[in-house]
């Protein structure tokens, strides 16, 4: 039984990594945006790389201003 | 490629609302002809085709409507000046760091568009869109391109950006709140540890060779969790004590410290008898602080209603000297200069029209959305709109002076001066904490005849047990079930204080237009002279009118599309508005005049005497007159007034009902007001305030003892809105009110506001509940704690058991609305 001795002090140990973990999380806006990001990630330009059945150009004009 | 999402042919391309059957607007994109409800989405629908990024229409999810795009903003090129971005550029190098706050965001899809046409943008390095809280992170280059260009090349795609500084807007309540979660996240931590030791103690590890070393473990968790989570009790506590007050924080303090010092002592003496209880110590800091970060959360962030009226503080006006236009700093025009204000364009000074002729949106000052018209000599206020000519002020007074700032000054003065709600629990914290010290004395005296250490134990024990969880949690918990509640059904509840005293409200304060009334003009009646046809001359007024911008001229546009007359085969030419009188068009070769009885005079056409007299009859019911005359022939006279909303009668009689004083309050003339009041069954008016008058009458009202909610929507309600003990502000009102008030109608449903208060009672009902619980747990428990029956384990049941009924007792709110 003497492995509680190191046992309980790893416990915490590691508690405390996930506790500065997410105080980092925070810190650095991970949780500011919950949908954004989950969103973003689908919405990628891969228009050209996707088989358009209708055989339509995709060229994109590159206009702006 | 361009599927629309699920398009219903009779819906808007773009924002897929229903197409009004008098819009027109169409467009081929992509070989497919497409129809629009309004210019505004058949412009940016082009836009987006045009820079090819129609993929967005795929991205849309199903079923989303987007709703027509805002009004971009006009005034944009100020913010090119250095001296304006100052204020929310981090770097004023070449390369510069913005925030923006978008109008128009809607989902996911929105989040690709802005990103990706915002990337084509020559100049533009990174554009990040926050989803959440509708805002962009934007960098560039500033010598590629201007933030004007920028903001433009958003408004083209259907967004309306204004840049903002996130520091200043949110910066203390944010810190405040950050700072409790990272106390509530390691006191977490703390009693997520706390509890295997526990369990070790409790099953039978108090009675072997490892409890020293569970003890040393739990001293090593409980101590940090007592100086850095349980900090902001002691700072209460200390705070409260200077200030001669007994506050919830000080038996806390006492109840932790006592706790957390016996513990600490058996564990360093390393006594036989007696046990620890640090985890009550961790468990109490971590229950507690749950309460306080709720309680954060949903305080009144009343700061930011300033912020948005400063934002509303012109930044730069264009300064003509020696015939030379130039856009100066709002800093560097003094008193004397002349200030040329473009249409569209912001008022940035008071001062006195020297040239020009336009209407303006004063809305700001008197609620009222009738543009006013203005001519040489008027005066003319910082912060108001010039809608369609162009004028030459000379500058009277500037910033500090104005009468925007004035109000500026008014909402900050009612904020400071408002008296802290008076909350139930606040009332009863303090017989409880006097309670609480007597008996733990009582119970140290009385053991203290027999034994020390169980004297020092069982009064202990009765801070530790006399349970502060389930008082502190009792309103927190109730108000946060019901702001969710009230979210659901349209109801925003901002500040959630306000809950407890809407219920308690005796007197309503109702603004009048856009709050009781529409807020805009719709045509109530029309007299022609005897063998017209009424249709005839709606047609032709229609078919004049609608080459105006005017609301009068909307007005019946509108009535001709209910009626749905078709006015659009008709034309119109020389077409001619002379402000403030009227129209002027030629139609079928015959001359149609639109306007004041005035303007048909001034034009040589004699007035036909009948409909004169009903004229004067209809203007004497409030109601605003325009003539028609066609062919130089006087022929009818349209009637138009502000409608009432739907639900307003409703409400009204339903608040008489419950006995509730009324007060109509309104900028208006007296007899538009009386008007209204009058087809509302009548109530006392005030008419032609001022909005430091509209502050000044409710607390005139809250002097002689009514506890006063005020309705509104205005920017001139705000100061009345924080003044009153319960603001409540309309969805479709100004930013500023809405930031102003502590509740929010989303729908603009009066209705609503029965539906709050219903909600009010029952939050109050449910907090007295949870305090008579959390009496009865302390009526139980306190008595075992004095005879000193009460155990480590039994306190680490009975005190989370505690909190849990009021949690369960508050989450039954949610049933309320399901019943109806």
């Amino acid at each position: 039984m003497d492995v509680i001795y190191s046992l309980i002090p790893g416990m915490m140990f590691f508690g405390l990594i996930f506790l500065v973990v997410l105080i980092w999380a925070v810190k650095k806006g991970q949780y500011e945006d919950m949908e954004g990001s989950a969103n973003r990630i689908l919405l990628d330009d891969d228009d050209d790389m996707v088989h358009q059945p209708e055989g339509k150009q995709n060229s994109e004009p590159d206009k702006s201003s | 490629m361009t599927q629309h999402r699920d398009h219903t042919p009779g819906n808007c391309f773009h924002c897929g609302l229903p197409i009004p059957p008098e819009a027109d607007y169409r467009a081929r994109l992509d070989g497919a002809e497409r129809r629009f409800c309004c210019f505004g989405c058949q412009s940016v629908c082009s836009a987006i085709f045009e820079a090819g990024l129609q993929g967005y229409y795929q991205r849309t999810p199903e079923g989303t409507l987007l709703g027509p795009p805002p009004e971009p903003p006009r005034d944009i090129e100020i913010y090119d000046l250095d001296e304006v971005q100052q204020e929310f550029v981090t770097c004023s190098g070449d390369v510069r760091d913005i925030h923006l706050l978008v109008e128009g965001i809607h989902c996911a899809a929105c989040v690709w568009l802005i990103e990706r046409g915002l990337q084509r943008v020559p100049g533009v390095q990174s554009a990040n869109v926050n989803l959440a809280a509708k805002r962009l992170h934007l960098r560039w280059d500033n010598r590629r391109a201007r933030l004007s260009d920028v903001i433009r090349a958003l408004a083209r795609i259907g967004y309306a950006a204004v840049p903002y500084d996130p520091e200043s807007a949110e910066g203390v309540i944010k810190k405040a709140n950050r700072a409790m979660l990272y106390r509530l996240f390691f006191a977490g931590f703390a009693m997520m540890n706390m509890l295997w030791i526990s369990i070790a103690l409790y099953s039978g590890a108090s009675r072997d060779e490892f409890r020293d070393f569970f003890h040393w473990a739990g001293l090593v968790l409980a101590t940090p969790t007592l100086l850095y989570a349980g900090y902001p009790f002691y700072r209460g506590a200390f705070g409260g004590l200077r200030g001669g007050q007994l506050t919830m924080d000080l038996p806390i303090a006492i109840g932790l410290s006592v706790t957390y010092a016996y513990s600490a002592y058996i564990t360093v003496t390393a006594a036989r008898i007696g046990e620890v209880y640090f985890d009550t110590v961790t468990n109490l800091i971590f229950v507690i602080l749950i309460g306080r970060y709720l309680e954060g959360m949903f305080r009144h962030q009343a700061v930011s209603a300033t912020r948005r009226l400063l934002e509303l503080q012109p930044r730069a006006a264009i300064v003509v000297r020696d015939g030379e236009e130039q856009m100066t700093p709002i800093r560097g025009v003094k008193p004397g200069d002349h200030v040329l204000i473009k249409p569209g364009y912001k008022v940035p000074v008071d001062g006195i029209v020297l040239e020009g002729h336009s209407a303006v949106d004063e809305s700001m000052l008197s609620g009222e959305s009738t543009p006013v018209s203005k001519s040489v000599g008027a005066k003319v206020s910082a912060g108001t709109v010039n809608t369609n000519g162009a004028l030459l002020v000379e500058v009277r007074t500037l910033l500090q002076e104005t009468t925007l700032a004035k109000i500026i000054r008014l909402v900050e003065e009612a904020q400071s001066s408002k008296a802290p709600i008076q909350r139930l629990a606040d009332t009863i914290v303090p017989w409880f904490v006097l309670v609480t010290l007597v008996c733990a004395t009582l119970t140290f005296l009385i053991w203290n005849g027999k034994d020390f250490g169980i004297a020092l134990m069982a009064a202990t024990s009765v801070l530790i047990i006399t349970c502060p969880c389930a008082l502190g949690m009792a309103t927190p918990m109730s108000i946060a079930v019901a702001s969710g509640l009230g979210a659901k059904h349209g109801i925003l509840i901002k500040n959630g204080l306000v809950l407890e005293t809407l219920s308690k409200v005796t007197h309503f304060v109702f603004d009048k237009t856009g709050t009781l009334t529409e807020g805009r003009m719709s045509v109530a009646q029309m007299h022609v002279a005897p063998g017209v046809a009424k249709e005839d001359i709606l047609r032709n007024a229609a078919a004049v009118e609608r080459y105006s911008e005017h609301s009068v001229a909307k007005a019946i546009v509108a009535e001709a599309d209910k009626q749905q007359l078709n006015y659009r085969d008709i034309g119109a030419s020389r077409f001619h508005a002379t402000a403030g009188l009227g129209v002027d068009a030629s139609v079928d070769g015959k001359t149609v005049l639109l306007g004041s009885a005035e303007w048909l005079v001034r034009r040589g056409i004699a007035l036909n005497a009948e409909l004169q007299a009903q004229a004067h009859e209809l203007e004497a019911q409030a109601m605003s007159c325009v003539h028609v005359a066609m062919g130089d022939v006087h022929l009818a006279v349209f009637a138009l007034a502000d409608r009432l909303r739907g639900d307003a009668r409703q409400l009204i009689g339903e608040l008489r009902a419950a006995g509730i004083a009324m007060t109509l309050l309104s900028g208006d003339r007296r007899p538009v007001a009386e008007a209204i009041a009058r087809q509302l069954g009548g109530m006392e008016v005030i008419a032609e305030v001022l909005p430091q008058d509209k502050d000044q009458m409710i607390r005139q009202l809250q002097r002689h003892g009514a506890v006063v909610a005020m309705v509104g929507d205005g920017i001139n309600d705000a100061p009345a809105l924080i003044r009153a003990d319960v603001g409540i502000a309309l969805g479709s009102g100004t930013d500023v009110s809405v930031e102003s008030a502590d509740i929010v109608l989303m729908h603009n449903e009066l209705d609503k506001v029965r539906q709050a208060t219903l909600l009010s009672r029952r939050t109050l009902r449910t907090i007295k509940q949870n305090i008579g619980l959390s009496f009865v747990y302390n009526a139980i428990m306190v008595p075992l704690a004095m005879m000193a029956l009460v155990t480590p384990l039994v306190a680490a049941i009975t005190m989370p058991l505690s909190s849990l009924a009021v949690i369960g007792n508050a989450a039954r709110i949610r049933t309320l609305f399901k019943k109806q």
